[in-house]
């Protein structure tokens, strides 16, 4: 799939991080768009069609790892990378365990985000 | 548990939740500069509309979010160092804002907010630090682990030979009518009383209004 047909959801509580990933994800051709709570973010999903969700862990409400499971039992399909700003990968684990595709520490590597992006999309079955 | 442990503990679950936002504070520094280099980038090439504006808004973005570090990075060594001395002289009112500052995300968590109310007079006293830090952060911890509220008040008043730190529900037609009851029942509130024994302050509840205080002195 090309970038321009891979539509990902970002989910995080810091607006300007969100955002300012979502520009340089539009920049490189992908459509994306922003939740700043996990709420917002499942109700998005519920009525949109997205290719990827990028979540992070720790939220105000709803956190990282409940919203993975409320969108697991509802859209397994969608593939969650997690994003997390603890130095231990232990939220991560769990939040593969659950059935994240994969999680990635913060501040992010862009690279190694988009290389992620790409192995979701292409590893997910397309319904 | 040994009071020095409870100390540890305290400490990790506040510096955890600090590196967290500062972890934060660093990812968005990144992606700005990242997006900087990539109207850079493309400029070179192609004319990007507006491209002095946008590396403008980046410039701003950067700025507020190396202060934001600052005040982070500060706040957290001040509480890095309380445990030198067993005993030091406080400012209530500044160590009170200062411990709110960094452990807000945590209440915020919670969706909470936690503010405290502007003091009217300077308020010192001798203790030990860190378990002065422990009541206050314990006392959130307690009406809010105890109550579905959505924001805290915490007042500081001066009187005579005591000082009263106040905290309060920020919605004034909260009622609960087992208000007592319920803190008394709280795992938070056994733990409050052990922390003021421990450095002669008093815990209490204020009859028929939902408010727990601690008499300082």
């Amino acid at each position: 799939m090309s970038n321009q047909n891979i539509k990902i959801l970002l989910i995080d509580d810091e607006l300007e991080f969100i955002s300012t990933l979502s520009e340089r994800l539009e920049l490189r051709g992908y459509t994306s768009k922003i939740a700043q709570d996990g709420e917002t973010g499942i109700t998005m999903i519920e009525n949109e069609t997205f290719d990827v969700a990028i979540i992070d862990l720790m939220m105000p409400g709803l956190n990282g790892l409940d919203t993975l499971r409320h969108i697991k039992n509802t859209n397994n399909a969608l593939p969650v990378i997690l994003l997390t700003g603890h130095g231990s990968t232990k939220d991560g684990m769990e939040g593969m365990r659950i059935g994240a595709f994969d999680f990635l520490m913060k501040p992010l590597d862009i690279n190694e985000l988009l290389k992620k992006i790409k192995l979701a999309v292409d590893q997910t079955p397309k319904g | 548990m040994e009071t020095s442990n409870k100390k540890a503990m305290f400490f990790g679950k506040v510096t955890a939740s600090v590196t967290h936002e500062i972890q934060n504070v660093l990812a968005i520094i990144k992606e700005t500069s990242g997006l900087m280099e990539d109207f850079i980038l493309m400029h070179k090439t192609n004319q990007v509309p507006d491209f002095d504006s946008k590396l403008d808004k980046c410039l701003e973005t950067l700025k507020k979010q190396a202060y934001r570090g600052v005040s982070l990075t500060s706040n957290l060594n001040g509480f890095a160092h309380t445990p030198d001395n067993i005993q030091s002289a406080i400012d209530i009112c500044e160590t009170t804002k200062k411990l709110i500052s960094i452990t807000d995300r945590l209440f915020k968590q919670k969706n909470v907010s936690v503010e405290v109310c502007e003091c009217t007079a300077s308020c010192s006293i001798t203790t030990d630090p860190v378990i002065f830090q422990m009541i206050l952060f314990s006392c959130i911890e307690c009406m809010i682990d105890t109550f579905q509220i959505q924001q805290l008040m915490v007042n500081i008043h001066p009187k005579e030979n005591t000082i009263g730190i106040c905290f309060s529900i920020g919605d004034e037609n909260f009622q609960y009518p087992d208000f007592k009851e319920k803190i008394m029942q709280s795992s938070h509130w056994s733990k409050i009383t052990d922390l003021c024994e421990q450095i002669n302050f008093t815990a209490g509840m204020t009859p028929g209004s939902p408010k727990i205080f601690i008499l300082v002195g």
